[in-house]
């Protein structure tokens, strides 16, 4: 049942990026979490039932490289500012979970007329005062997904993370916090900048929380739902950070029905 | 061959059931647990043993720069080494080292590494050092940014103590309009460096291609230490010339007694205390701190770190620690010093809570008993312990 979808690589200036493109429809930008979800995955597929979901690595993560022209998730935005040139993609809905929330919130900004909407999934890139963010750069695997998930002996952890440091993903694993933590260690997972800029996202946005999330707390959500001038705010009940691996089917049923109204 | 004391300066007063009750002696270990009046007679007690450290006829003393820890509360290593340059007169002055990308600008270091090698007439050996992981949460410093970071810093330092100044220096990270440290350092063209490594490849290739000294610090087991240096020394040839012993050092702790019986009696349960609560919850490589496959590479070799030793047995076998009787630790010493080829052993006297009278004692047998012998087996110079550099 598994939507055709192919990877391949974009040139991008001297950089090479990998992208995965897959399904039928109007397209989808789909900007990855830090956990690095760049292979196909249940909900990738879900979506592409409805779009043609573009699935890039950002650089850094996965076999996309340039992590040296990173240096805030503003880079990663312009980044997004020409791959988006280079795939002729423009007013299109964007997609993006936790550290691609923030990326999405920061191309929005930046350049409003090629987000038509945003969908924004635990989205990283804002402190809220009384609201704290819990550690990500922990090493105990353990004590990741117990933060992660809201139930962290779910089937559904193995897709999204290694189990351990012998599982076979665990360099790419170690690639993608690089990479996060290049944007994301000081200021931790934000940007004090944003806030301000906020009023400027004027297209139809989205958020989606998990009502356990504990890395990135709902308070964040509702902050972007006051701010924002154009937002409306869905809880899941019984769902951590990983609302997209835990909750697939609803995430994808919300998504759907908030970009084809 | 050099013997030199070095101190961590840890703080020994943790609750017994530390392990229980706290996830780790760094970065997050509460502040709660500090008691500064004992640390008034800590402080002085320790730095009362690196000076005895002279008089037992140590070649040179080591200490070390640590934060928001436990493990070493010496935050500050400069402040203790001016201190040990006034009252020390002949032992050269390790600091190993300062970790550079937590000095802002670097040329900070280039001035007190300066001002300690002033003070002590020449005695200084300026050891510089990427930081430990657990600082880059200490100082919430992008650890995706370290090794980028030391580099400028360390070539920036170097050529602030080598070329006239004032000069423009326009790097990556720093952008200074004047360069121009005063003073400049005693030993020219500067003080001999040390560059400390927890076995990372860039490191090794790094030292040896700018021929620096490489110090094995961090507790592994002998295999762990001797792949390394073994890697150092080829990393020396490709650079097209043999490596000195003396570029390269060894972090040991020692403990010498009457018998070895007495000795792991004596000393048993302050190793563990060291092993067990002061080495804790150590997060070793933050994300990006070195490359994935370095960080995979040595994340496996963590089965042979002294943090996962659980009694004597294996503390013997794998050479995490020399304890015994004066003639055990020698013979021992000797065999790992000609294995592992090394020209500077870098002792740890005190560890844990071993007390001020054992460490004294510590010392004393090593001095009389162990570091004559080893001299003399080993070809070193035999030290004037009357002489002094300063006056």
């Amino acid at each position: 049942m598994t939507v055709p979808h192919e990877t391949s690589f974009v040139k991008l200036g001297n950089k090479s990026i990998q992208l995965t493109v897959g399904g039928e429809g109007p397209p989808l930008l789909y900007l990855h979490s830090a956990g690095g979800e760049t292979e196909w995955t249940r909900f990738h597929d879900l979506l592409a039932q409805s779009f043609t979901v573009y699935l890039p690595a950002h650089p850094g993560f996965d076999n996309s490289d340039g992590l040296n022209e990173i240096h805030s998730a503003a880079d990663y935005a312009w980044h997004y500012v020409d791959l988006m040139r280079e795939l002729k993609l423009e007013n299109v809905p964007v997609v993006g979970f936790s550290l691609g929330g923030w990326i999405g919130m920061e191309l929005a900004v930046l350049r409003p007329g090629l987000v038509s909407k945003l969908v924004l999934v635990n989205s990283a890139g804002i402190r809220v005062e009384g609201v704290p963010m819990a550690e990500l750069f922990i090493d105990e695997l353990d004590k990741l997904r117990a933060l992660l998930f809201f139930d962290p002996n779910s089937p559904y952890v193995e897709e999204a993370m290694p189990l351990s440091f012998e599982d076979s993903r665990i360099l790419l694993w170690l690639k993608a916090r690089e990479a996060t933590a290049r944007v994301g260690w000081n200021p931790y997972l934000h940007n004090p900048n944003l806030p301000k800029h906020l009023f400027r996202i004027e297209c139809p946005v989205k958020l989606l929380w998990g009502r356990n999330d504990q890395l990135l707390p709902l308070g964040i959500g509702e902050f972007l739902e006051k701010e924002l001038p154009n937002a409306s705010l869905q809880i899941f009940e019984e769902t951590g950070h990983m609302l997209p691996f835990e909750r697939a089917e609803d995430f994808v049923a919300a998504t759907k029905a908030f970009i084809v109204e | 061959m050099k013997f030199f004391a070095f101190h961590l300066m840890p703080f020994d007063k943790l609750p017994d059931d530390f392990e229980e009750k706290y996830e780790t002696a760094w970065t997050w270990v509460p502040n709660s647990l500090y008691d500064p009046i004992h640390g008034h007679s800590l402080y002085n007690r320790y730095l009362d043993e690196l000076i005895y450290a002279e008089e037992v006829g140590f070649d040179g003393v080591c200490i070390n720069e640590h934060h928001q820890s436990a493990y070493g509360h010496m935050p500050s290593p400069n402040l203790m080494a001016s201190i040990l340059a006034r009252q020390t007169k002949r032992v050269k002055i390790a600091v190993i080292g300062n970790a550079l990308p937590f000095y802002d600008p670097p040329t900070r270091v280039a001035e007190e590494f300066a001002m300690i090698d002033v003070i002590s007439g020449g005695r200084l050996i300026a050891g510089m050092v990427v930081g430990g992981g657990p600082e880059y949460n200490s100082f919430s410093m992008n650890p995706t940014y370290a090794r980028s970071k030391y580099q400028e810093a360390l070539d920036l330092i170097v050529r602030a103590w080598t070329e006239p100044g004032p000069f423009e220096h326009y790097g990556e990270h720093w952008k200074l309009k004047y360069v121009n440290p005063w003073p400049t350092p005693y030993q020219q063209p500067h003080p001999p460096i040390w560059i400390p490594g927890a076995g990372s490849k860039e490191t090794i290739d790094f030292v040896a291609e700018r021929r620096y000294s490489y110090m094995g610090i961090p507790y592994f087991h002998k295999s762990f230490f001797k792949k390394n240096f073994d890697m150092f020394r080829d990393a020396c040839d490709k650079n097209g010339y043999t490596a000195d012993p003396e570029q390269t050092g060894w972090l040991v702790p020692i403990y010498v007694a009457e018998t070895d019986e007495q000795a792991w009696a004596e000393y048993e349960k302050h190793l563990f205390f060291f092993i067990n609560k002061l080495l804790k919850g150590l997060v070793v490589f933050p994300p990006g701190y070195t490359s994935a496959k370095s960080i995979a590479r040595i994340g496996s070799a963590l089965k042979q770190f002294l943090g996962n030793v659980k009694n004597r047995e294996q503390v013997e076998e794998g050479g995490y620690a020399m304890v015994g009787s004066p003639e055990t630790v020698r013979q021992k010493m000797k065999d790992y010093i000609q294995d592992l080829g090394v020209g500077n052993v870098l002792g740890l006297f005190q560890i844990g809570t071993l007390p001020a009278d054992l460490t004294k004692k510590n010392m004393t047998l090593f001095g009389e008993q162990v570091l004559p012998y080893l001299r003399k087996e080993l070809g070193a110079d035999v030290v004037d312990a009357s002489a002094a550099t300063s006056t």
